[in-house]
């Protein structure tokens, strides 16, 4: 099958194949359905995977899951692997956001005794969780408080009251990534971050209040803390202005490396470093200790999150039952050990727009969830809903340990907005039984329900290749964006 | 200012954005107000304050990109809109001036968060009508 002058080869009922051509250092495979390739195709999506395949050094494949779309350099919903003796590293692999991601925490309410002060509460949350553009947050940090916050990352906001121990472990990674160099990180970048902790930002990023709609799997329901009809919360957020900045500054630096090494790719956007030169460890460094900064942000919205709900509900911490299920980044490189060729490899992952969905057994999950697999949250459009994944054993013979991020998005922001012209998304989203509280109807409008693929289809192709297993699926009943 | 010299093309998740200009310079002012375009109604903004960008000689593609990093940069570290742009060009270098004022959030509602001005599928053209160019910004 060709799509304009990409050769595709579907391979089973999930998995399609770019084959090898040209100066590709290894074949494409995308995770999708047949009928999610008619969205795929319509944009530059598949001509990236098979850009990212000329990277050098890197091993199996060019992979793309199912949301993805187009990105600048990657795209978004791509996973590269790299072998670090030969290979690069290449922020376009991570993206501006780095180490964007997704929380949850779970609560001991139900959802029936909450949505009588429903209202009450989604006001409050808008009014104390800083969101939208130029947002600043109450907790500043500066000088030796951000080389902390940079350098440790959860352990950071444990110190200074605002996680838990059982916060810090239930985040990915520990919510350290401890390759982190505060001075690889610029004065512009450190200025950008300095009031922006525990804020959320706009565009794409969420807080939401969901209500457990279906358990597909009651053990490791049982073991992530949830139950039907339960109330949760969702946040998505990022590293923020910092987290831009760094992508930034090493983008410069990464394509004067290009020209004196002569590294020649496909497009511009793939700027890279080889990853033992002494540009690719600084870049490895600097997207450490944004990594860090963003563990600690979402750390910061959600003890924020918690501390309005039991204002608000005036209740005590124990009444309110709010506690981390788990967070997972999905804009990340990091080294990571998985079998190539047979041989246990170290290599550098990029994951852009994509999860890391370590199965069940692997040694970096926490006690809690080992039996089961790591916790996966895939948020869909605001009005559908979303699901709770754990991450299983194809994931590590066919991905790389990654699995999807989110729906992706279908529809461009002109189009949305095209689209929601001359109607209230507000009253909308409230047929739907979903309250909103948003900055910017602007934003609103092009985070329409619509302007998103059906996650339950993407979920599907993740579960249906062995990636990742269903756990629950969460409804929508509040959203607050910025 | 009422003249619109730059509209938004298809793209899935970020903003693709189309600019004209008769010349170089008039293209990348249109380039920075098209910018602020995006982030707010610059109707609303006042031109109290003047910001200078200077441009190095580059390639025009180059010149593009460094105007619009500083332009951006003025908006996340100063929180700076812009209401106009004018540039002049001279041996190579390019100056554009730009015209606004700080944010005031009782007066302007920002649209959206711009993370980035990227390099992807960043053009610039001259043909017989005048110069265009194409970027794409990451929301």
């Amino acid at each position: 099958m060709r799509f304009q002058d990409i050769s595709l080869r579907k391979i089973s009922d999930t998995a399609w194949e770019i084959p090898q051509a040209g100066g590709m250092l290894v074949p494409g495979r995308i995770y999708a359905s047949e009928e999610m390739m008619g969205d795929i195709v319509r944009d530059e999506a598949l001509r990236q995977v098979i850009n990212v395949a000329h990277l050098p050094g890197i091993r199996s494949f060019s992979i793309g899951m199912p949301d993805i779309h187009w990105g600048y350099g990657f795209p978004i919903g791509g996973v590269a692997a790299m072998d670090p003796s030969v290979g690069v590293v290449s922020p376009g692999g991570v993206g501006y956001d780095i180490n964007c991601g997704v929380r949850l925490l779970r609560s001991g309410l139900g959802i029936e005794s909450l949505r009588p002060r429903l209202p009450e509460l989604v006001a409050a949350l808008h009014r104390e969780v800083p969101s939208g553009v130029g947002s600043t947050g109450d907790v500043r940090v500066a000088g030796k408080e951000m080389d902390r916050v940079l350098t440790e990352g959860s352990r950071w906001a444990a110190s200074r009251g605002y996680a838990t121990p059982e916060d810090v472990e239930h985040t990915e990674d520990q919510g350290r990534f401890p390759a982190a160099d505060p001075e690889a990180v610029s004065a512009t970048a450190r200025k950008r971050g300095e009031d922006q902790l525990g804020t959320l930002g706009s565009g794409n990023h969420f807080l939401e209040i969901d209500e457990v709609a279906e358990i597909h799997w009651p053990e490791a329901a049982e073991a992530y803390g949830l139950f039907p009809g339960q109330a949760v919360f969702f946040i998505h957020s990022g590293s923020r202005g910092l987290g831009y900045q760094v992508c930034d500054d090493s983008l410069d630096r990464m394509a004067e490396y290009m020209r004196s090494h002569r590294i020649v790719v496909p497009d511009r956007q793939l700027a890279c470093a080889h990853i033992l030169a002494p540009e690719g460890e600084r870049y490895l460094a600097s997207l450490a200790a944004a990594a860090n900064y963003a563990f600690v942000n979402r750390q910061l919205l959600a003890h924020r999150v918690k501390e309005t709900v039991e204002r608000t509900l005036r209740m005590g911490p124990r009444d309110a039952g709010i506690r981390l299920v788990y967070d997972c980044g999905h804009n990340n490189a990091k080294f990571e050990t998985h079998e190539v060729e047979g041989k246990a490899r170290r290599l550098l992952v990029h994951r852009k727009g994509a999860t890391r969905a370590f199965p069940p057994g692997h040694p970096d999950l926490p006690a809690a969830y080992r039996a089961v697999g790591q916790p996966v949250f895939i948020p869909g459009d605001m009005g559908t809903g979303s699901y709770v994944l754990a991450g299983a054993e194809g994931a590590m013979r066919l991905s790389f340990g990654s699995t999807c991020h989110g729906a992706g998005r279908r529809m461009s922001r002109t189009q949305a907005m095209h689209s929601a012209r001359g109607r209230s998304v507000v009253s909308d989203m409230e047929r739907r039984g979903v309250l909103v509280a948003c900055a910017s109807k602007r934003t609103l409008a092009e985070e329409i329900p619509e302007a998103y693929k059906d996650v339950s289809a993407v979920v599907d192709v993740v579960v249906r290749a062995g990636i990742a297993r269903k756990v629950a699926r969460l409804k929508p009943v509040a959203v607050v964006k910025g | 200012m009422t003249r619109r010299r730059h509209r938004l093309l298809p793209h899935t998740a970020d903003l693709c954005v189309e600019v004209r200009g008769d010349d170089l310079p008039s293209l990348l002012a249109a380039a920075a107000e098209a910018l602020f375009s995006l982030l707010t109604d610059r109707r609303r903004v006042r031109p109290k304050e003047r910001k200078i960008l200077p441009v190095p000689p580059a390639p025009p593609e180059e010149q593009l990109y460094l105007l619009l990093r500083q332009a951006l940069l003025l908006v996340s570290s100063e929180r700076f809109l812009v209401r106009s742009a004018g540039a002049t060009m001279e041996s190579g270098s390019v100056v554009v001036a730009l015209a606004g004022e700080a944010a005031d959030p009782a007066r302007h509602e920002l649209f959206r968060e711009i993370k980035a001005v990227t390099r992807h599928a960043l053009s610039v053209r001259r043909d017989a009508g005048g110069w265009t160019a194409r970027f794409i910004v990451d929301v």
